[in-house]
This record gives structure tokens, C-alpha cells and sequence, in this order.
């Protein structure tokens, strides 16, 4: 999606090794998606509904 | 000891051998006093840069130069920030790129090297749409 729009940023989080944002995201399972800080998308969604989800937060 | 076996190093020069672009790796770490996952992750991308001509890794010390993390929004090591030629492709990984992660981030070159996302025109056309920063933290775990 990063490569698709200039307005879109994606980071690949570790978890294991940064337990403040696994804890500030309550991360409890994996694949886990944070937008923006505040809207969760919880495991390996298929794309439509992923890019649905993403782009109407 | 090298992290990736033969086998290994087989399979991601295959994968690697279409790049049309220059792909930089912008590896944020410290030299003192880092997290050993630094370590690791330093392993790891330079084994990778030995499987292509078209990746280059530039290694940046996070506590000297402050003003290059905070252009790219590196808050935190070991990061990697993925340049296609020398533009910021928005891509970032942070940990050592070791597991499922190592596949993510072949997964990224082979994306900001090539010429197409591969996603859907569906998709493509709602990205389009965007005009709002979007910031995506994806959380995952080495295995």
C-alpha cells in the first residue's frame, strides 16, 4: 500500500523485541495492524477487506 | 557462522534476480551499547547484500546522526529503511529482520525494486483515493 499511494507509511514491528509498543497496542497475537495509533486490524486478513479497512479508518 | 544456508542464499538470488531499480537498505544501528538484535540484524543484511548487485546497504549511526532518523521517522534500532533508487519507499522494518520477518523483507525489495505492487486494480483504485497520511504498524513475531 506504501508503494501504491505517497500518503501511506508501513513498518513491520517485531513484537518480541519491543514490548512497550506490544504493550501500548496490546499486542497479544500476530499478524496485529495498527492505523494511525488507534484502529486494530487483528490477523492475516485477505487484501480487499484489509485495503477496505485500512483506507476508511 | 552464516545465518542463511547455502539452500537459503539459492532461493533468495532467485527471488532477487529481477530487480529493475537500485534498492538501498538504510540500516539504522549504534556501534556502543546497542541491542544484540543490532548484531543480528547487521549479519543478516549484509549476507543479503551479497546475493545481489542491486542492493546496497548503508549503515547509519542512530546517536550521531539524530536529523537522518527523524527524516525518516526512526524513533527506535535495529530499523531499515528501503530506498528504491534513492527515493524513500515508505517501508519500514523494525527488529532483525530474522523468521517470517526475513521473508517480509525480501518481500520489500523485491517490491521497491520491481514496478508493480501486485495488488488488486480494486485496491489499487481505493489507494488512489487516499489523501490522508496513513501511518501502518504491522506486528509480527519471528515465528
Amino acid at each position: 500500500m506504501a508503494f501504491e499511494s505517497p500518503h501511506i507509511r508501513a513498518a513491520c514491528v517485531e513484537a518480541t523485541e519491543f514490548m512497550d509498543l506490544t504493550r501500548k497496542f496490546r499486542v497479544t497475537g500476530v499478524p496485529k495492524t495498527i492505523v494511525n495509533g488507534t484502529g486494530e486490524i487483528l490477523g492475516a486478513v485477505p487484501e480487499d477487506a484489509f485495503v477496505r479497512e485500512v483506507v476508511n479508518q | 557462522m552464516a545465518l542463511l544456508s547455502e539452500q537459503d542464499r539459492q532461493a533468495v538470488r532467485g527471488h532477487l534476480a529481477d530487480l529493475t531499480h537500485q534498492v538501498t537498505l538504510l540500516f539504522f544501528t549504534q556501534t556502543i551499547g546497542g541491542p544484540e538484535t543490532a548484531q543480528i540484524a547487521k549479519q543478516i543484511l549484509n549476507e543479503l547484500a551479497g546475493l545481489s548487485d542491486k542492493i546496497t546497504i548503508e549503515e547509519v549511526n542512530f546517536i550521531l546522526e539524530r536529523d537522518r532518523a527523524a527524516t525518516y521517522g526512526v524513533d527506535r534500532i535495529p530499523a531499515i529503511v528501503v530506498l528504491r533508487d534513492v527515493e524513500d519507499t515508505r517501508i519500514r522494518f523494525f527488529g532483525a529482520p530474522s523468521g517470517y520477518e526475513f521473508m517480509s523483507l525480501i518481500e520489500a525489495i523485491i517490491l521497491a525494486g520491481g514496478d508493480d505492487s501486485g495488488l488488486m486494480p480494486e485496491s489499487k483504485e481505493l489507494i488512489a483515493g487516499v489523501t490522508n497520511p496513513i501511518d501502518l504498524q504491522v506486528f509480527v513475531t519471528p515465528t
